[in-house]
């Protein structure tokens, strides 16, 4: 196995030797074992492979909502290095079917996580997010007279507009149509990279994973980075067994 | 394709059956069925036992009652109708044994007593140890002799063969009184009884005007309607019962129904947020059912027919669980009943049954028609989108307002009480919504500057306001309904202690001659005892409303119509009496000469349905007087307790000759109880009743009241954990979605649960605010009219009643959220 890690990036998703296992009829089932690989805030990531690979099941390691089998999964950041599980205010997710309150308009919809944390200029904040992806006219909207790529627009902006260092996002343009899903996938990656967090994509669309900076694909067991956009010393190579 | 529907229905409702949704309507259903079913079969259940009772306790075919004797002419007259008649006379008179004495109700019979049925005494002492069947005798007491009942004896503790006193004369107790086959027009009296000879009673000369006389009369059918036009006619102020007629306690007993039937208007309209509750997530899961029946080819009409199916299937299995709750119930109240209703005994009554069954589930039809409806009116576009709810919505809150509609107008009699119930429910429901928005808005107002869990959860709230303030509504009217219930309950009990603080004097005196009463104020004048107050009437009995007899006029019935029916009492007075206040109308000039006018108490005005203008047309000792309405007065209290339905102006006085009697209250000293024997050896037909006697009397029914409202707040207590468990149920889905949400921001589950409090105790606490308000406006309303109460909310109590009873709702809604709190992200991922 070879690895690297970015000297240049002080934040980063760390994970050690992780398997994932679970009970069936016919005895344990191995998902995946043996996954060493980090991931750099500021850095787009997709993860691709067959249905039943265990793609969305990694994606759930890696945020922290559940526990490996096997391994950690670590966030360091600067000297201090701790389970994903306790940084959790730190990510933020996109998901499929975009899972917006229906009963609050686009503005109160992404203004949502800065309420909770008591930030008094939630509403200008969920503006200016809203204007970045492109919402402005619809900020009263109520999901109902959106559009499948408006919501999923307004999901984006929700996700980020807390800050979080890492937004996992599980097929998000999975119910759009092509040219909604490549206007979705150029907002979400850009804003991502604006706003400086880690970007993590399930996908079975080749379309959409072409347009992250690495790729890597979950297949048999393991996981492996299949392309990467930039230099070698920018990205790592994960390699399993 | 019917057997594959039937099938594929069975299938489906077993599998929908142990949903909580499911679960919560199945709880409502059995709880409305139990309540109705017992209500019914125990209502019928009296009823033909009143039939059966006045079959055989009548003592004759038909009983001609009158507050005089006739005149010859008219004895003639009743006597032609008759193949054989005879005559008793009954008066209440106090009875003196070794300085004791006891009111009885006394009877003086004739030498054809008795006329039919058996007359049963004994001469053996009474020993307790079981009941005594005694033998039948075949007539009345001789001259000089009293037979005593055997409670009476028992008081008195006399021996056969003792001398007791009645007035200057004295009687020789010859036999204990087992029964009287007449017994049937005692009614449900429990006054202790003695019996005379007519000319005994005609010795002890009692004063004409209060003694009541019956006519027992053996006559063919033929003849009891002739009888019937006669009396019509003739003697329109007598009161006449036979055979083929009614019980003269099915009207008491129509009343005491109704009265627990409107009660029911407060248990349907819970059960009806709860089922509107449940009929969101029905219409939802009926709706995806219906789409994806027409995804795969079948029509709309066939998913509904299914749903059909499904909905019967609930019922099928639902009625035989609910039907023998109830035959329990019903057995257990019969039991219960029989200490009020001699002789009353269960029995199984399948119409009952089928009737009110098919009463009951007429509702529940109505109550999912708007499911079915929801899912009819929908295009399959809709369908899919799942857009498109509120016309479901709305007819669900129609079907609701529909049934409770039907409830009230059939069970009313009482319409002031109606009124004032719904017209409650509706101020509530006012104030519950106000709140809600104003103080949802106002909060999110002001602590938008605020950061934290308070605001935020306002925040949350004020976004979600329509769904949030359902489920406010729900909870605020179970708190309102179930804080007036319990203080209600409470008020009530304090009443007896109310009512020795007024201090009005501790004994009353319900009926004295002018003899009497002039007597009466040299004898307190000697003894030194206060007389508190003394108010004079005249008996009259309304005859005719607007040249219409009373059942022409008001075919409902009622409390004040049963009481009007009888003789009552009628006071003038020159000046709005001090206890009395004029709602209605303007109050005489002290001198009027205009005698024909009277004030009427407003709970009768509204109950016979009176307005001012009207004319009322009285039998006063043997004549008749017309009388309009001018004016309408309530109780007031502070100005001592006696207080009359219908009040007239003095120079009215002048214009009847009648008997005057008057009322009047005490103060004794306990020295000066055993002067009353004196008092009651002189008048023995003097009415009093001391203050004990009354607590008694009123602490006997209070422990009734008391037993049928714990059982009804048992109900209410029992709904409203349904519709708190059915409003979470209804908002399961987007609760479960919001908290994954909440998570997917970085938060953890504490951060969920704490937000659940939060909005529960806001949902509490603005629930409270309804509840408080709509509890005070019910008693300001109802406390003065119903109960003549004075509303004097006890705050204290209130709040900490009301304090509990949210803390019960935040428990109760925290734990029944539990299931939403367990969402997670990973739902969230899963719905892909």
């Amino acid at each position: 196995m070879k690895q690297s890690t970015s000297q240049t990036h002080e934040c980063f998703l760390e994970l050690n030797n992780v398997a994932q296992r679970f009970s069936a009829k016919g005895g344990e089932i191995e998902l995946f074992s043996g996954l060493n690989f980090t991931i750099l805030q500021g850095k787009s990531y997709a993860i691709t492979g067959p249905s039943g690979a265990g793609k969305s099941s990694l994606l759930m390691l890696m945020s922290g909502l559940a526990q490996p089998s096997l391994g950690q999964v670590n966030m360091v950041d600067g000297s201090m290095r701790q389970s994903v599980c306790k940084i959790r205010e730190r990510i933020g997710f996109v998901f499929q079917q975009f899972h917006l309150l229906p009963e609050l308009n686009a503005l109160n919809n992404v203004a949502l996580p800065l309420k909770l944390r008591g930030d008094k200029r939630a509403h200008d904040k969920a503006k200016q997010l809203l204007k970045r992806v492109g919402l402005e006219p619809r900020l009263k909207h109520f999901p109902s007279q959106l559009s499948g790529g408006e919501q999923q627009r307004v999901a984006i902006a929700r996700a980020l507009v807390f800050e979080p260092s890492f937004i996992f996002a599980d097929e998000p343009t999975g119910n759009l149509d092509p040219n909604s899903a490549n206007e979705i996938a150029d907002i979400l990656l850009q804003c991502c990279e604006e706003q400086g967090a880690g970007l993590v994509m399930v996908t079975h669309s080749q379309a959409l994973a072409t347009k992250a900076q690495y790729i890597y694909a979950l297949k048999d067991g393991s996981c492996e980075l299949v392309e990467s956009n930039k230099p070698a010393a920018m990205s790592e190579v994960a390699n399993v067994g | 394709m019917w057997g594959n529907d039937i099938q594929l229905s069975w299938q489906l409702f077993k599998q929908e059956r142990q949903q909580s949704h499911q679960r919560f309507l199945r709880w409502t259903q059995t709880v409305l069925v139990v309540f109705v079913l017992t209500l019914s079969l125990s209502s019928d259940n009296i009823q033909s036992y009143l039939t059966q009772n006045l079959q055989n306790l009548l003592g004759a075919d038909a009983v001609l009652s009158h507050r005089q004797a006739l005149s010859v002419a008219q004895y003639q007259s009743l006597s032609e109708m008759s193949d054989r008649m005879s005559v008793t006379q009954q008066v209440t008179a106090s009875l003196n044994y070794n300085d004791q004495w006891q009111q009885v109700w006394l009877k003086g019979v004739d030498q054809n007593y008795p006329l039919q049925g058996q007359l049963r005494t004994t001469q053996q002492p009474l020993t307790g140890a079981g009941s005594v069947v005694g033998e039948a005798t075949d007539a009345g007491p001789q001259v000089g002799e009293i037979w005593l009942d055997g409670r009476l004896v028992n008081t008195l503790q006399v021996p056969l063969g003792a001398q007791l006193q009645l007035g200057q004369h004295t009687f020789v107790f010859s036999r204990i009184l087992l029964h009287e086959p007449d017994r049937l027009m005692e009614g449900h009296s429990v006054q202790m009884r003695a019996m005379v000879s007519a000319q005994d009673f005609q010795r002890l000369e009692f004063a004409e005007d209060i003694v009541q006389t019956r006519y027992l009369l053996a006559a063919s059918n033929a003849n009891v309607q002739a009888l019937l036009a006669w009396q019509r006619e003739v003697l329109p102020a007598a009161d006449i019962y036979h055979k083929q007629g009614s019980h003269p306690l099915a009207l008491f007993w129509q009343r005491t129904e109704n009265v627990l039937g409107l009660a029911s208007v407060i248990l349907f309209f819970m059960a009806a947020i709860a089922i509107e509750q449940l009929s969101h997530v029905q219409i939802r899961k009926q709706r995806f059912f219906s789409a994806v029946c027409m995804s795969v080819g079948a029509s709309k009409g066939r998913g509904i027919r299914i749903s059909m199916l499904k909905w019967l299937w609930s019922i099928a299995l639902l009625i035989p669980s609910a039907a023998a709750i109830a035959t329990l119930c019903h057995y257990g109240l019969i039991q219960w009943l029989s200490d009020t209703f001699n002789g009353l005994s269960w029995q199984f009554q399948p119409a009952t049954y089928l009737s009110s069954l098919a009463l009951v589930l007429a509702v529940f039809l109505l109550f999912q028609l708007p499911v079915w409806f929801a899912t009819w009116r929908h295009s399959v576009a809709n369908l899919i989108s799942g857009n498109g709810t509120e016309r479901g919505m709305g007819l669900t809150k129609f079907a609701g307002m529909a049934v409770l509609s039907v409830i009230a107008i059939v069970y009313s009699d009482n319409w002031l009480l109606t009124a004032m119930i719904i017209g409650t429910i509706a101020i509530c429901i006012t104030f519950i919504v106000v709140f809600s928005w104003t103080g949802l808005s106002l909060a999110e107002k002001l602590s938008q500057r605020f950061s934290g869990l308070l605001p935020f959860s306002l925040y949350m709230m004020k976004q979600r306001l329509v769904n949030k303030s359902t489920q406010i509504l729900g909870v605020g009217l179970c708190a309102f309904l179930l804080l007036f219930t319990l203080m209600l309950m409470k008020d009530l009990g304090d009443m007896t202690a109310a009512h020795q603080r007024e201090h009005n004097g501790n004994l009353l005196v319900s009926q004295a001659s002018s003899e009497q009463m002039d007597y009466m104020q040299t004898w307190s004048n000697e003894h030194g005892i206060d007389i508190r107050q003394v108010k004079p009437f005249v008996y009259a009995k309304l005859l005719r409303i607007n040249q219409q007899t009373i059942e022409e006029f008001q075919p409902t019935p009622s409390d004040s119509m049963a009481t009007m029916s009888r003789s009552i009492r009628m006071h003038w007075s020159a000046d709005v009496p001090s206890n009395n206040r004029v709602i209605a109308g303007q109050w005489w000039h002290p001198q009027t000469e205009n005698w024909q006018q009277v004030s009427v108490e407003e709970e009768v005005m509204t109950d016979l349905g009176l307005t001012i203008g009207d004319q009322l047309e009285f039998y006063i000792s043997g004549n008749t007087a017309t009388f309009t309405i001018v004016a309408s007065h309530v109780y007031r209290s502070g100005g001592g307790n006696i207080t009359f339905w219908v009040q007239m102006p003095p120079a009215a006085r002048a214009h009847l000759d009648s008997a005057e009697f008057a009322m009047a209250s005490l103060e004794l000293t306990q020295d000066d109880w055993p002067l009353l024997g004196e008092l009651w050896q002189k008048y023995p037909t003097l009415r009093m009743v001391s203050l004990q006697e009354m607590t008694k009397r009123f602490d006997d029914m209070l422990n009734m009241v008391t037993q049928i409202i714990s059982g009804f707040s048992f109900l209410i207590i029992l709904l409203a954990g349904i519709v708190i468990l059915a409003t979470v149920n209804a908002q399961e889905r987007k609760e479960m979605k919001k908290n994954s949400v909440v998570m997917s921001f970085g938060f953890d589950r504490r951060m969920c649960l704490k937000l659940n409090i939060v909005e529960w105790t806001v949902t509490g606490g603005l629930a409270a605010f309804g509840a408080i308000a709509g509890t005070y406006v019910a008693g300001l309303l109802i406390y003065q009219s119903q109960f003549s109460l004075l509303y004097q909310p006890n705050w204290w109590w209130l709040l900490s009643t009301l304090c509990l009873i949210m803390s019960a709702v935040v428990g109760l809604g925290v734990y029944a959220s539990k299931r939403s709190l367990n969402a997670s992200i990973r739902d969230l991922l899963a719905e892909n």
